[in-house]
């Protein structure tokens, strides 16, 4: 079974791909960057399921390509977008380096969702929050700082994963997944602390409310390039990780996803900057996937990863046509810009397209996948605490996310693009920009009007009985009716929340408290243990002086002393160091008699 | 010849030590030469007895013939081995790299060779009072070449070097006197066996065992016995940090791990349950400590110097934690570190001359300035995280593997914890390194290379071939983890049991 396609994990051609990308001229470059994504998307299309490459690694099993119907829809996505956001890279001016380094995280991602073993998954989930803070930090100034939050962020994330990959192995025994042959009888991280440590860190990738700060922080401060992969492959690859580790779903993480949308949309309601705006609408997002994931059934989680898959395409894309508008007139700032529907048609199409996407209106993408989820959540989740007339709990916070979505978006396209004049001449999205913007607006619309495209790539075949536990049809007259009464309950919303909302400050989100918590916490222990050395130094530090000129040549060495001590108080003189090694020995002669 | 392959490897450089000081009569330049012919020497004379190990087991020889237990014994297992190796092989690197950066005495080089001599004889030998001699011919050789500094700083780091190495030195030696009083001999193999009769719980035991672990662990430098390293490393000549760096610290903890395995053995740990974890406790606080401190530091040196506190209470935690993957892990952390701490010092120095940068804030945007030595500086630092493939994760990922095994869930913890510290200070590095405004100007590193009178600010090739060596190093022994897993297995049965 296995052929030539599967000789080698695809991350190894992409690496060397992304070294190309920083050594060879600029256009020359990308256009490798394009053809070979485009290579990788048919690669992911053609290559045959099973598990590929099995090696040892440190004396462990491990699996380097593992093909099955969820990492290819990954796989497929990832080259889609990697096409489209390379042709953007270039047509926005961004520096070779900086897409060699988008390069190798796309490549990163590719590793990790071609994984067979836990192994193998975080050392791909590390080397993505490696390379994906290098992208960041390449555009150096405040996305320096920001990048530094994001490193630490993903650190603590990746620890936690790995802490509980670890606790799973030494209750199973192996690393592979359960659904690779010889891997474990039950699949996913064993319940208990482990199962805890892995969705506290898996939730950082993908933005539980809470851990998510690092989204708006970071995601708005690069490029306008580097954004636009940046929202495309943590959250996703966190939520595909969700699903290894939570093959059967559970409750908390699929309330957690409700929570998600409703929060993520609600603050993105409080944004200006557009980047920031759209960040929070990431969270809002991937809280639906969350949800689907959680609930754990075929339907829902058929539902979730086809929400990966679109919500890459419309996210993707607004992230590029505000990167056009950033590009073309150098501000971020909702509140001042206005009126540019009339100047960049193009744009402001496609992010027409892309927002009806994202708000799931009928007859685009995001309608057929949020429906599935608020379907499984419907027909195949329990009613919980409060349900609301014939909604279960988790599917009315799924629609008031829905409806907190449309209001963020009407008001998006209400201030950048429809609001008074622009004043000044500015120019539309250049030609590759286009390109990549129409070519991803058409396939929102087209998976969005032919759903069973979307289907057949699905690893649940929603519309087969035997698969589902409710079999789903996207137009039915409620479904229609639904997605049509939300974006009128959203706009009526925006209509009357508009003069309130333009007067609101900042609203500051929990990372107000957290960043400092953080920084005086690391602070106070460096301090704390340095404090306490200079303390013991001071008590010390006049005997050893007395010490020191009594065995060697005063002049010299005083100098030495008093111009190299006392400037460090960190350092111990030598009467102290033999009074704790005295100590020390004591203490462990004690300890053993 | 081939029969006394032990001793010559510790006679060889005790000889060649001489040689410069006679020739000081005729020339002040002749040390290098020698050095290096020695050293050749040396190396040649390791890797025949790597080959005799490999194809014979175990070589034990009697010194002067006497019959053991009463005569001294020098025994070379795998263990020794992988430690030998890494002692010639860093010495030659060394060499290569003092060449252009001095210092060039003659004197510079006999203390060279005779802490080579010092540092051979502490890894084969297989007697406890052997051990502490070449404990002390270490030692001196180390003070006088932290000493060789040409600022008073040096001087003074020498002395506390000394004062404090000195009575570490004597605590061990004050522990061999209990050990002898217990079991009437001084034999490693001899002493395993009879203070297994002594009795473990036994006083004279414990304190023997107290006391050698507290005397070595001075010269392992583990918190918070280490004040003494950080002005050592950061005051000696760059060849010197380089050196000692690598090397001292690295065959004390060798010597450790040979007294808890050869004369106390597993089963000492395990019937005086104290005793391992008085150990794990000391290596743990080292880890947290030494990366604390690490982090809090604005010179790189001596963020290098912290971060060696934390990395041997690793490897000390490794060896407490005395399951077979534990040793094994501890063995290539062991042999990892060396390598990868001799070329970061190597490469800060290389990085001081080209540029003047000394300190976190003047390393901003040295990365495009000094491309070769930073590019190494960045991989070594990388590896010393523990970014797989490098050397520095093998080591890492089995010892952690072994704690939980063991079911040392604190040790896994400080574990992770620690290469998160680690993954601060040398991030925070990488970053100014190579996403930072520059911060020292171009004619900087002119201004301010007066103080390297010997070497001046030129850099030879042999210098950067050392660094990058170094770096290529980091990653390519990984591949060799399987020959040595093969080598421990084969020649240490009753400590991988």
């Amino acid at each position: 079974m296995a052929g030539p396609l599967t000789t080698a994990p695809p991350v190894v051609a992409l690496l060397a791909v992304s070294v190309a990308i920083a050594f060879l001229p600029r256009r020359v470059g990308h256009a490798l960057g394009v053809v070979t994504s485009a290579a990788a998307l048919a690669w992911a299309w053609a290559v045959p399921g099973g598990a590929f490459l099995r090696t040892t690694f440190l004396g462990f099993d491990a699996v380097l390509l593992n093909v099955d119907p969820f990492s290819r829809l990954m796989g497929v996505i990832f080259g889609i977008i990697g096409v489209a956001a390379v042709l953007y890279s270039h047509a926005s001016e961004a520096e070779s380096v900086q897409t060699a380094f988008a390069y190798s995280y796309v490549a990163t991602s590719f590793g990790a969702v071609f994984a067979g073993d836990w192994l193998t998954l975080l050392f791909f989930w590390e080397l993505m929050a490696v390379t994906s803070t290098l992208l960041v930090w390449h555009h150096r100034g405040k996305a320096v700082r920001a990048g530094y939050r994001y490193a630490v962020f993903h650190g603590i994330g990746g620890t936690l994963l790995m802490a509980a990959i670890l606790q799973n192995y030494a209750i199973k025994g192996t690393f592979l997944f359960g659904s690779v042959p010889g891997g474990p009888e039950t699949a996913g991280i064993a319940p208990g602390l482990p199962a805890a440590l892995a969705a506290v860190g898996i939730g950082v990738n993908v933005g539980f409310i809470g851990l998510h700060t690092w989204l708006p922080d970071t995601y708005p401060r690069p490029h306008v390039a580097a954004s636009v992969f940046l929202c495309v492959f943590t959250t996703k690859t966190g939520v595909y990780g969700m699903y290894r580790a939570f093959p059967d779903g559970h409750v908390a993480i699929a309330y957690m996803g409700g929570g998600m949308a409703v929060f993520g949309a609600t603050f993105a309601l409080f944004q200006n900057d557009m980047r920031r705006l759209l960040s929070y609408h990431i969270q809002s997002q991937v809280g639906y996937m969350i949800a689907g994931v959680g609930i754990g059934t075929a339907l829902s989680q058929a539902g979730a990863f086809a929400h990966v898959f679109n919500h890459i395409l419309y996210k993707g894309l607004l992230f590029m046509t505000a990167g056009v508008v950033v590009y073309r007139t150098g501000e971020e700032n909702l509140k001042k810009l206005g009126g540019l529907a009339r100047q960049m048609p193009i744009t402001a199409g496609a992010f027409g397209v892309a927002a009806l996407s994202i708000a799931g209106f009928p007859g685009f993408n995001g309608f057929v996948s949020k429906g599935i989820v608020i379907d499984g959540a419907h027909y195949t989740f329990a009613k919980g605490p409060l349900p609301i007339y014939e909604w279960t709990t988790l599917e009315w916070l799924l629609l008031l996310g829905g409806v907190g979505t449309f209001m963020s978006f009407i008001k998006f396209g209400y201030y950048a693009f429809f609001r008074g004049e622009y004043d000044g001449d500015v120019a539309d999205a250049n030609r590759g920009q286009s390109v990549a913007m129409v070519g991803v607006a058409v396939l929102c619309v087209f998976y969005g009007l032919s759903d069973g495209s979307l289907f057949a790539l699905l690893p649940f075949d929603v519309t087969d009985e035997a698969v589902v536990e409710h079999v789903y049809h996207t137009y039915t007259v409620p479904h229609v009716v639904e997605g049509v009464l939300l974006g009128v309950i959203g706009l009526v919303a925006f209509a009357l929340a508009k003069k309130p909302l333009s007067k609101l400050g900042r609203v500051p989100d929990i990372d107000t408290l957290l960043n400092p918590a953080v920084f005086y916490g690391t602070r106070g222990l460096v301090v704390g243990l340095t404090e306490l050395y200079a303390a013991a130094d001071r008590a010390t530090v006049g005997g050893t002086r007395t010490f020191v000129n009594s065995v060697t040549n005063p002049d010299t060495v005083y100098e030495g002393v008093v111009g190299g001590d006392s400037s460090n108080p960190l350092r111990a003189g030598i009467g102290l160091s033999i009074l704790v090694l005295a100590v020390f020995v004591t203490a462990v002669l004690l300890l053993l008699a | 010849m081939i029969d006394h392959l032990p001793v010559l490897l510790v006679v060889v450089p005790v000889l060649g030590a001489t040689v410069p000081l006679v020739a000081s009569l005729y020339t002040d330049r002749a040390g290098w030469g020698v050095a290096a012919a020695t050293m050749l020497v040396h190396a040649v004379l390791a890797a025949l007895l790597a080959q005799q190990v490999r194809t014979g087991g175990v070589v034990s020889y009697a010194v002067g013939g006497f019959a053991l237990p009463y005569g001294i014994e020098l025994v070379v297992d795998g263990l020794s081995l992988a430690v030998v190796a890494l002692v010639s092989a860093i010495s030659l690197g060394v060499l290569a790299y003092a060449g252009q950066a001095g210092p060039h005495e003659n004197s510079f080089y006999s203390q060279f060779l005779l802490l080579v001599a010092g540092l051979t004889g502490m890894t084969v030998t297989g007697d406890v009072f052997n051990l502490y001699v070449f404990l002390e011919i270490t030692g001196l050789a180390a003070y006088g070449l932290v000493a060789s500094g040409r600022e008073a700083s040096a001087a003074v780091a020498a002395l506390k070097y000394l004062i404090i190495g000195t009575v570490g030195a004597s605590l061990y030696l004050l522990g061999v006197g209990y050990a002898l009083a217990a079991t009437g001999t001084l034999n490693m193999a001899d002493l395993s066996t009879k203070l297994a009769a002594a009795g473990y719980d036994s006083t004279l035991v414990l304190t023997a065992f107290g006391l050698m672990v507290g005397g070595l662990s001075v010269k392992v430098a583990l918190f918070p016995l280490h004040t003494w390293q950080p002005d050592a490393y950061a005051h000696s000549p760059d060849s010197v940090s380089a050196f000692i760096s690598a090397l001292v610290s690295t065959v004390s903890a060798y010597a450790l791990a040979r007294l808890l395995f050869s004369v106390f053995t597993v089963e000492f740990l395990t019937a005086v349950p104290a005793a391992r974890w008085a150990l794990v406790a000391v290596a743990s606080v080292s880890i947290v400590a030494g990366s604390a401190l690490a982090v809090s530091q604005s010179n790189v040196q001596r963020m290098l110097a912290y971060s060696s506190v934390s990395q041997l209470g690793l490897v000390i935690a490794g060896f407490a934690v005395a399951t077979p993957i534990a040793v094994l892990g501890a063995t290539v952390h062991l042999v990892g570190h060396a390598v990868m701490k001799g070329g970061l010092f190597a490469a800060s120095g290389i990085i001081e001359r080209e540029t003047g940068a000394t300190t976190v804030g003047g390393y901003a945007g040295m990365g495009s300035r000094t491309p070769l030595a930073a590019g190494s500086f960045a991989v070594l630092a990388l590896g010393m995280v523990g970014v797989p493939p490098a050397i520095g994760f093998v080591g890492k990922w089995y010892i952690l593997v072994g704690a939980i095994e063991a079911g040392l869930w604190p040790v896994v913890a400080v574990l992770l914890l620690s290469t998160l510290l680690t993954l601060a200070y040398f991030a925070r590095l990488g970053e100014r390194l190579y996403f930072a405004e520059a911060t020292i100007r171009d004619e900087g590193a002119v201004a301010d290379g007066g103080e390297h009178t010997d070497g001046g600010t030129t850099v030879s090739t042999g210098m950067l071939a050392v660094v990058v060596l170094a770096a290529v190093l980091a990653v390519a022994l990984t591949a060799a983890v399987p020959a040595l897993e093969q080598l421990l297995t084969d020649t240490l049965p009753p400590l991988l049991q």
